[in-house]
């Protein structure tokens, strides 16, 4: 009688395998040609689309006016967007296919670029956008892919994420500008000299031994990699597509690393391990550090952060804020100086570079209502909207016209992104073998500051150059070996 | 091999066309011969795989061969084969293809049986008693049904994909919608040719069998230790000492491990308790760090594993025969002796296999250094630093790198390697030859 | 005097074995309690201020981690994963135990072998299967595969099963009791300890495991406790541990619950006769 028993283990297979064909998506009937053809204009009726948002623009309170918005205007044509209440960093490449993902996602420009490798998001009718022409071509360049000899956008851009320097107006001598302002543009130097923060940031800590100036974990190759990228580093070669090419160390690289090795030898050994990306916003706020780099989307919580301090304080909850926004200051990157050398106040100084990206929405190639989600896409991505987000979230818009009525920050993010100061993420999925090599450069470069003589590794320009190489021969092998 | 044949002649001589018709439909001898009830389990088994293969069968174990022949294409619309789907869906027809055969020979087998009782003239077995003995005789199949099509589904099934996936080009730039092909045994000619391949999985794997050795060796004595101290007849309010180490056993593992990360962090309390007493700050756990990082690693999964080491011996302690302590206690033996002649003989008889479990589970322990120290590609190692285990090893080359057809390969040699040297340490081990020593 | 000393000794170890594995605890709980929230504003080990803030804002701060809800999840499939495998494993057990087939050896070299194989490079086709048979998004799709990988752990329980007499089955099988019979009445009662270490051990998995249910699960409301504290932001360190020792409550509870099963579950030496 054993049968009967492991009959029910046939039979459970079979139902298991019944609920599996009726669980199978059926066979999506779309009309030819290419995938803008799904977008004829005919707006679904009663459907509702899952958006996919980034958390900080829900936890501020953005997303829900956004979505309000949208469904009031569209309350007659039956339209409704809703938050798809999922992991904002999820792969659509892994969900999308099976019918789980979301309809709209706001996402990175290197994550949605993988995606349209593998058709997963729609190419969008970008001309019939109003903020076409508003948004520069680098940015759109970034969603761009081509396909069978055609240029397909896949994505539109909505802010332009590059590392800024934070710092706080309070924590500055009393005499800032008689002594930290020798151009006299009634900015602080250190803000604008890398040279010039160095000088502050030793002289802070001899001050008081338990406070710093700048501060930032080195492991962190986003943030670091900049460094190398102003003196001719860069990723891949022909525009980050080769990945053939890897070019951490390529022209005067290594005098980016050198760079660094002098900033990290006026910090503590927390900038080896990723203490200081973690414990940054408290240790700014209660005023141990000086100031710091972070992407703009963190700009609130860095004066969250603060008010709670002012607010602990004494202060009450309206000074502290209208404190914390004065004082709390976000600007780009300072200059760096041409010979690779911070002692050297002299040299001629050139931009900072730095890597960054362009956060933007998209559409699943897996929705039901592609035109009910492009009518969603083209309203978050109105005017009015980016200019809520920008003031809500403090994130620096890719329209123009949004970051020229920002002002400040935004205008000089979209200055650098125009002239290509912002080296955008590649969108090929080697992309993604470059950081472990990279990180551990960092964290030896970082640790190298902090050991003794007899051990450094790093001892001159020569020493950090073989060290790049070592790196971007280790992520070549990454690439190559096993393929 | 002779009297095989012969049987087989002698079968297809003497059997009835009722026996002969059940090769064709199921259940047809049964019916024939009085057995009704599992004679309609047959023809339902015949009639739902036949409803199977057509739906879906057929086209599965296809799919299984070919990996999909149409490239998918959303943005055209274009349906497509998912390869990964194929495969997997093609293991699920292979399974229930061979879960069918064996009814079928069971039932044809069942029903020429059936015919020679009735030749000789015996009473059928009726249902209600084969019912019974599942009960009874038979119990274990009734009871190991469910376990193993739950084993069979959630651990065989996926288990044989990642090795059908070592024979796969799975990975890289080709992942769905991208068709998948089978390459034979291209992955391990790769990984023989590679020069970069074998120095890393040597210098990972020696390490990885020293952790595996000292790790459960250390758990497992000081989870007994543990268990014997609390056990100690000295010890009052014992309910109350024990609840430490619970404490410890119900916070999860990844929280302690992140707990522990910041400890031994730079920023971390230690090394600001260092810094305040006038040292210098210590990378426990940094690049340069190898045996720090180790010991540091070996000291937080015993404090993991430990409590529930404890909890589990402190019920075979209380399982052991008491009389014989008393004897040995007339008899004069010391508390050392009764130690080891009585009480490790026993526990190590009844915790081999716990031990194996802790062997297999240090071996393969992915989360102390993934927590404690991951992301760091060292020299020397090829994708992997000087802490890394083997799993860690394969994370990276199969997640963080994508090779997924490559890892595959490798965790196919590594599970060759350990589950040969661990099937032969269980089989010899007293607790799987001896299996009544303590009764 | 002797005594004495041993008393002394054996309380020195249990003082220094409770501080280890208290102390990490003790240190998770405060950080809990701390009043700023960050964990980089601590003298040394211990915040500076304490404040029930965190817990308060745990329970009712929820629009963006809905903390209840996740800790609602993974009590249902914690419970369910429980009572299915725990009764799933003791009778696997079991039945390899007291069973004699000709399917036994192999099948425990199987599952031997099995067990070494790295379990995630599985995970592909657990989720892939999971997709096709519709359980996305399900919390009782969780309880399934947990269940059904739980009889894999057997070989603890055999190992208890082994040390139980076969004298008194044989003495039940003369007076004509089945083998059902023989299980239900007589060593069901008698593995008690065994059974509570099994429902425990099952029962605290899906509170710690968080790669599965990551896989499976893809709305936040259906987060379990542990995918839910993985998502959280870097910044919410308090919240973290508020979290995380909010997990281990219900652990605890139930150990202190069945403790008094686990340690005299059977009476020693009765068995013996």
């Amino acid at each position: 009688m054993k049968k009967r028993g492991i009959a029910i283990v046939l039979l459970g297979c079979m139902m298991l395998t019944f609920v599996g064909c009726k669980g199978k998506s059926e066979a999506k009937a779309a009309a030819g040609g290419t995938g803008s053809a799904l977008f004829d204009g005919k707006l679904e009726k009663n459907v509702t689309i899952q958006v996919l948002e980034n958390d900080t623009a829900i936890s501020k309170g953005y997303f829900k006016e956004l979505i309000d918005a949208f469904n009031e205007k569209y309350k007659d044509q039956g339209i409704k967007a809703v938050d798809a209440n999922m992991d904002q960093y999820l792969d659509l490449a892994n969900d999308g296919p099976y019918g789980y993902g979301p309809d709209v996602l706001y996402q990175a420009n290197d994550v949605i670029m993988k995606y349209a490798e593998g058709k997963h998001i729609l190419p969008l009718p970008v001309e019939g956008f109003d903020c076409y022409k508003q948004i520069p071509q680098t940015a759109w360049k970034a969603y761009e892919t081509k396909k069978d000899g055609k240029t397909y956008t896949c994505g539109i851009p909505v802010n332009v994420q590059a590392p800024q320097l934070y710092y706080r107006k309070d924590l500055l001598p009393e005499n800032w500008k008689d002594e930290w302002d020798q151009d006299s543009d009634n900015v602080p130097d250190m803000t604008q000299s890398w040279s010039r923060m160095y000088e502050f940031s030793k002289n802070r800590h001899k001050e008081d031994p338990k406070k710093y100036g700048y501060m930032k974990s080195l492991n962190d190759m986003y943030f670091s990699s900049g460094f190398l990228f102003s003196y001719g580093g860069y990723i891949f070669g022909k525009d980050n597509t080769d990945p053939t090419d890897i070019g951490f160390a390529a022209g005067d690289a290594q005098k980016g690393a050198a760079v660094l090795s002098q900033l990290a030898s006026a910090m503590n050994e927390d900038c080896i391990d990723d203490t200081i990306t973690t414990n940054a916003y408290s240790k700014l706020a209660d005023g141990t550090y000086f100031a710091t780099i972070s992407t703009p989307d963190v700009y609130s919580t860095f004066l969250g952060e603060l008010e709670k301090e002012y607010e602990s304080k004494g202060d009450t909850k309206e000074e502290a804020e209208k404190k914390a926004k004065e004082n709390l200051v976000m600007t780009t990157l300072p200059k760096l100086p041409q010979s690779g050398n911070l002692n050297d106040t002299d040299s001629k100084e050139i931009d900072s570079k730095c890597m960054g990206g362009v956060n933007g929405y998209a559409i699943s190639s897996y929705t039901k209502a592609p035109n009910a989600c492009l009518e969603f896409v083209k309203f978050a991505t109105s005017y009015e909207m980016i200019k809520k987000r920008a003031s809500l979230l403090g994130i620096a818009p890719a329209r123009e016209d949004t970051a020229k009525e920002m002002g400040g920050v935004s205008a000089e993010i979209y200055r650098n992104l125009d002239e290509g100061n912002i080296v955008l993420m590649p969108s090929i999925s080697e992309v993604s073998q470059i950081w472990t090599p990279g990180k551990t450069f960092f964290i030896d470069l970082a640790k190298d500051v902090f050991r003794k003589d007899e051990k450094k590794k790093y001892k001159d320009e020569a020493a950090m150059k073989d060290g790049l190489k070592d790196m971007c021969h280790q992520i070549q092998e990454a690439i190559t070996t096993l393929q | 091999m002779k009297t095989k044949w012969n049987q087989w002649n002698c079968f297809i001589h003497k059997s009835s066309w009722a026996v002969k018709l059940s090769m064709v439909i199921m259940g047809a001898g049964h019916f024939r011969y009085g057995g009704i009830a599992k004679g309609l389990i047959y023809l339902l088994m015949e009639i739902s795989m036949i409803v199977y293969a057509v739906r879906r069968g057929i086209s599965d174990i296809v799919g299984f061969f070919t990996l999909g022949t149409q490239t998918a294409d959303a943005w055209s619309g274009i349906e497509g084969d998912n390869s990964i789907v194929m495969l997997i869906m093609g293991i699920f027809a292979w399974i229930l293809v061979l879960a069918f055969l064996y009814f079928y020979v069971k039932n044809v087998k069942g029903a020429y049986a059936m015919q020679l009782r009735h030749e000789q003239g015996l009473a059928q077995i009726g249902w209600k008693k084969e019912l019974a003995s599942l009960f009874d005789q038979k119990f274990y199949v009734l009871v190991l049904a469910l376990p193993v099509l739950g084993v069979c589904i959630f651990n065989i099934l996926p288990i044989v994909f990642m090795i059908l996936i070592a024979f796969t080009n799975y990975g890289g730039k080709i992942v769905p919608p991208h068709l998948v092909d089978w390459v034979g045994f291209a992955n391990f000619k790769k990984l023989l040719v590679l020069s970069k391949f074998a120095p890393t999985f040597g210098r990972i794997l020696s390490w990885n069998l020293l952790w595996a050795v000292v790790s459960t060796a250390l758990n497992y004595f000081a989870g007994l230790g543990l268990a014997l101290l609390l056990n100690k007849e000295c010890v009052k309010g014992k309910a109350f000492w024990r609840a430490f180490p619970i404490l410890a056993y119900a916070i999860p593992g990844f929280i302690t491990l992140l707990a522990f990360k910041f400890m031994f962090s730079y920023g971390g309390p230690i090394n600001q308790m260092i810094m305040a007493n006038g040292g210098e700050a210590f990378g426990f756990l940094d690049l340069d760090a190898r045996w720090s990082a180790r010991c540091i690693g070996l000291l937080v999964n015993c404090w993991i594993s430990v409590p529930s080491i404890m909890l589990l011996a402190t019920g075979h302690l209380s399982n052991r025969d008491v009389s014989l302590y008393e004897a040995a206690k007339m008899d004069g033996a010391g508390r050392w002796k009764q130690f080891w002649k009585l009480t490790m003989p026993y526990m190590i008889f009844a915790t081999t296999p716990v031990l194996l479990g802790q062997f297999i589970g240090n071996f393969n322990n992915f989360g102390i250094f993934y927590f404690l120290r991951g992301g760091l590609y060292m020299d020397g190692y090829f994708l992997a630093s000087d802490t890394d285990l083997l799993i860690n090893w394969l994370y990276n080359l199969s997640i963080d790198n994508n090779y997924y057809s490559i890892g595959a390969a490798i965790s196919l040699i590594i599970f060759l390697i350990t589950s040969t040297i661990s099937l032969i340490v269980y089989v010899k081990s007293p607790s799987y030859r001896e299996e009544d020593t303590f009764q | 005097m002797r005594k004495k000393l041993d008393a002394f000794w054996t309380y020195g170890l249990l003082l220094l074995v409770a501080f280890i594995f208290f102390f990490p605890c003790l240190w998770l709980i405060l950080a809990s309690f701390s009043q700023s929230g960050s964990i980089y504003s601590f003298d040394g080990f211990f915040p500076k201020s304490y404040s029930f803030a965190t817990f308060h804002k745990l329970f009712t701060d929820t629009r963006m981690y809905n903390y209840p809800k996740w800790f609602f999840n993974t009590l249902f499939v914690a419970t369910g994963s429980c009572i299915l495998g725990t009764f799933l494993t003791i009778l696997t057990a079991y039945t390899m135990s007291r069973f004699n087939f000709k399917a036994r050896k192999p099948m425990m070299k199987t599952t031997m072998v099995l067990g070494m194989f790295p379990s995630f490079m599985g995970m592909t086709a657990v989720y892939l299967l999971m997709t096709q048979f519709g359980l996305i998004n399900h919390l009782w799709g969780l309880i399934l595969i947990y269940a059904g990988g739980a009889p894999m752990g057997y070989l603890t329980q055999k190992g208890f099963f082994d040390t139980i007499p076969r004298a008194i089955d044989e003495a039940a099988k003369i007076d004509g009791a089945t083998n059902m019979q023989i299980f239900l009445k007589i060593n069901l009662p008698m593995s008690k300890p065994m059974i509570v270490y099994t429902a425990l051990t099952s029962f605290t998995w899906p509170w710690s495991d968080f790669i599965l249910p990551k896989l499976l699960l893809k709305e936040k409301d259906l987060y379990t406790v542990a995918v839910g504290l993985m998502s959280l932001d870097e910044t919410e360190f308090a919240r973290f541990a508020a979290g995380s020792v909010f997990i281990a409550l219900p652990i605890v509870v139930l150990y202190f619950c069945l403790v008094k099963n686990m340690v005299d579950g059977i009476a020693a030496g009765a068995v013996k006769g």
